[in-house]
């Protein structure tokens, strides 16, 4: 197998590849900000520098030249070279600045002049925290300024787009935001105006930086140049906490962080999953985070008359619950399943019906066509209609919808966290016949018109499983608290520093960010006969049960989606609809 | 906007035998607004338009490739503009001095074209020709060379007479090796 040597250790590597990228696979730190493992590599900020060399080879004797101490006589570039663009090479010899000093003394320099025009606003900078450079500058720069000039001022505050705000002074040229413009969203709207030291990213003249995945430029901005006009200024990146969710906007089901701070979801941002988003987010699902904050259903709610729904308490809600389905009988009750719901929610409403003797299950997909792309939006608009489909719910639309109305003559419509009527040419009308239970996250037109209204977690609140539109298998770990949960007993919740040291009794935390809600298996498990139903403690049984049970789940598990980063499930796309 | 500026035909036809002479069709940027520049005096934002729009290239890259040559015209200029090099080794034999004194005779400053639209003057980097610093280049076209005050004014006299400056052949010091003489 070729072998490297980096530092005088020895290294295998089996395919071809960059010094650079070989290096932060191994563990290896080297400072850069151009290089971006899925752009293209153009070497132009000179921070990867290296000294590189190869073994001189004697084509007569067929051996290596041998030095007086039995080693092999290395022949460096004439230069250092950047290890970003470096090809691997069998026999390879790399010094970085753990072994040269020469390596030290210009990763040092280069960042001093990258340095010279950046201005010292790290204090009031919304990537303070984040930012590679100044990371980099701790680690590798020079300790001070020597230069005693002005520094040269560009544009500050550039609204560049709808959601992408310029600083032009804190550029440093990487070209990151221009490359990904050309090879990843493919509008070529940005390029480097002007040149020397009054270089910056621009958009052409009058044009508007309107890229459906303009936010991305903000992650990969290796400094405070672009910022987020959505999240600019609200909180420090140091006093929130991350978790690892997946994107509810979208059938794509993009791996995201959720950054929460006091309880609140601040920002959405990707996480990187090589089979699904890479390291990329459509800017929708980023700004999809209020729904999570904002809206909520605190409490169950009941309609006492026509127009009045009042909050109430879980026991009543429960007992209303169950008065109601002990009048009808199980033909007259209209089950609907979510796309918008996890798998672990859709199988314990379903499971909970089946019991009472109902064996009919519906569902209405949310797709828009026309509303996806080629890159990361899908006209699915909900997370996880494979997922609803593959476990036995019939889909349906509209129509349908009327007709099964009509002709079971419901008693009770039972409908799982989603706005049909927001989202359909249905109205609060059709249901008005029928005794509507709605579990919810958020209140809307479909949760308004309901007789009873179950407040349930949503996918940042509760661990569960969503079905992406290509059939992966992909959970949720929960980063908000509930009224009934806790970061510190719940050990799969993160911690920020915040949430460690903050109590309520300080100006930074508040308590008042906790929805009353519970997932919606919980509820149906305080609701089941205790004989028949098995009590769940969380959701990790519910996949347990479901995999044993449902082929299609076959040895699907937490630990597994963990590992892996989630499952490809081997599915039938079920595009029959439906029409009873 | 850009109904202001159009190619005709004529130029379309040039402009398709500029891209032919290349490999990529990137590569023709340079010459095309060169042309355009030619046609319309200058290369500002609509004209950057007409000519992404007219190769089918990204406007934003356009953009790029005229903010980062002082020689193509961000704006409409003066019939006569010129390009006073303040880059190192002009600066160091006087070029700021030229620049200044310029500014002070046509009453505007670089990056400015006098009210009658006949000057306009620039501060541009290195013309590579730092052997006869300072000097100049006007329109795009030829340099002035060694410059001095009384060069500048028989220079702006020549050209508000319609005279434009001839090439002028400067002969570099020749490398002398020691052991020839």
């Amino acid at each position: 197998m070729p072998e490297i040597f980096i530092d005088n250790i020895r290294y295998e590597y089996e395919t071809p590849g960059k010094v650079l990228q070989f290096m932060l696979d191994n563990g290896l730190d080297l400072p850069f900000f151009c290089y971006h493992p899925s752009l293209s590599i153009p070497a132009n900020c000179r921070q990867c520098m290296v000294k590189a060399g190869m073994p001189i080879f004697n084509r007569d004797k067929g051996t290596y030249e041998i030095d007086e101490e039995g080693n092999r006589k290395i022949r460096y570039f004439p230069k250092l070279m950047t290890a970003c663009s470096l090809d691997l090479a069998d026999g390879m010899v790399i010094h970085t600045h753990h072994s040269d000093e020469l390596v030290k003394q210009a990763q040092a320099d280069n960042l001093e002049f990258i340095l010279i025009n950046h201005p010292l606003d790290c204090p009031i900078c919304d990537q303070a925290g984040e930012c590679p450079l100044q990371i980099l500058t701790y680690k590798y720069g020079p300790e001070g300024s020597r230069f005693e000039h002005k520094k040269v001022h560009k544009p500050k505050a550039v609204q560049l787009g709808p959601r992408v705000i310029l600083d032009a002074e804190r550029c440093i040229n990487c070209t990151r935001c221009v490359r990904f413009t050309d090879e990843i969203s493919k509008t070529h709207q940005l390029t480097i105006v002007s040149r020397g030291d009054k270089n910056y990213p621009m958009t052409a003249d009058g044009e508007e930086f309107d890229d459906p995945y303009s936010l991305n430029t903000v992650d990969i901005c290796p400094v405070g140049a672009l910022t987020s006009a959505d999240f600019r200024f609200k909180a420090r990146v140091w006093e929130m906490n991350q978790t690892p969710g997946i994107d509810m906007s979208n059938g794509k089901g993009c791996n995201t962080w959720l950054w929460t701070r006091d309880n609140l979801i601040l920002r959405i941002t990707p996480r990187f999953n090589e089979s699904v988003n890479d390291h990329w987010m459509p800017d929708e699902a980023r700004l999809s985070y209020s729904r999570f904050n904002e809206n909520r259903i605190s409490r169950p709610q009941i309609r006492l008359d026509r127009d009045e729904q009042v909050p109430t308490s879980w026991n009543n809600a429960e007992l209303t619950f169950r008065e109601e389905l002990d009048k009808v009988s199980p033909s007259q009750i209209l089950v609907l399943g979510s796309p918008h719901a996890s798998v672990e929610d859709n199988y314990s409403f379903r499971k909970f019906f089946e019991e009472k003797g109902v064996n009919e299950f519906f569902y209405l997909p949310h797709i828009i066509p026309g509303s996806g792309d080629d890159l990361l939006l899908s006209d699915d608009q909900a997370p996880n209609t494979n997922g609803v489909n593959a476990l036995g719910f019939r889909e349906t639309d509209e129509a349908g919808l009327k007709k099964l109305i009509k002709s079971k003559k419901t008693s009770i419509i039972a409908i799982l966290d989603d706005d049909i009527l927001e989202r359909t040419g249905l109205t609060a009308k059709e249901f008005s016949g029928s005794f509507t239970v709605v579990l919810g996250t958020n209140h809307n037109e479909t949760s308004l018109s309901a007789n009873l209204v179950i407040p349930i977690t949503c996918a940042a609140e509760h661990a569960a499983s969503y079905v992406n539109v290509d059939g992966r298998i992909q959970r949720t770990i929960p980063a908000k608290e509930t009224l009934y949960t806790n970061r510190r007993l719940n050990l799969e919740m993160s911690m920020s520093r915040l949430d460690h040291y903050g109590t309520k009794f300080d100006n930074w935390v508040t308590d008042a960010n906790r929805v009353d809600c519970i997932p919606a298996w919980e509820f149906f498990t305080r609701l089941g006969d205790e004989q028949t139903t098995p009590a769940y403690h969380s959701s990790r049984e519910i996949m347990e049960e479901i995999a044993g049970r449902i082929s299609r789940f076959k040895e699907v598990s937490y630990d597994r989606m963990d590992d892996e980063n989630g499952i490809q499930l081997e599915l039938k796309q079920n595009t029959e609809v439906n029409t009873v | 906007m850009s109904d202001t500026y159009t190619f005709d035909t004529k130029d379309l036809k040039e402009i398709e035998n500029i891209i032919a002479k290349y490999p990529e069709k990137q590569a023709a940027v340079l010459p095309v607004l060169w042309y355009a520049q030619d046609k319309f005096g200058h290369t500002d934002s609509s004209v950057q338009k007409l000519v992404a729009e007219t190769m089918d290239i990204p406007e934003a890259h356009i953009h790029g490739v005229v903010t980062f040559y002082t020689q193509f015209y961000e704006k409409p200029m003066g019939k006569h503009v010129l390009d006073v090099c303040t880059c190192l080794s002009c600066q160091v034999c006087g070029g700021y001095d030229m620049l200044h004194y310029m500014e002070e005779k046509l009453g505007i400053k670089a990056g400015e074209t006098t009210p009658d639209g006949q000057f306009s003057i620039q501060s541009v980097e290195c013309l590579g020709a730092c052997g006869y610093a300072p000097m100049l280049q006007v329109t795009n076209d030829k340099y002035v060379n060694h410059l001095t005050r009384e060069k500048v004014d028989k220079l702006i006299e020549d050209l508000k007479a319609g005279k434009k400056p001839e090439f002028e052949s400067m002969k570099m010091p020749q490398h002398v090796n020691g052991s020839d003489k």
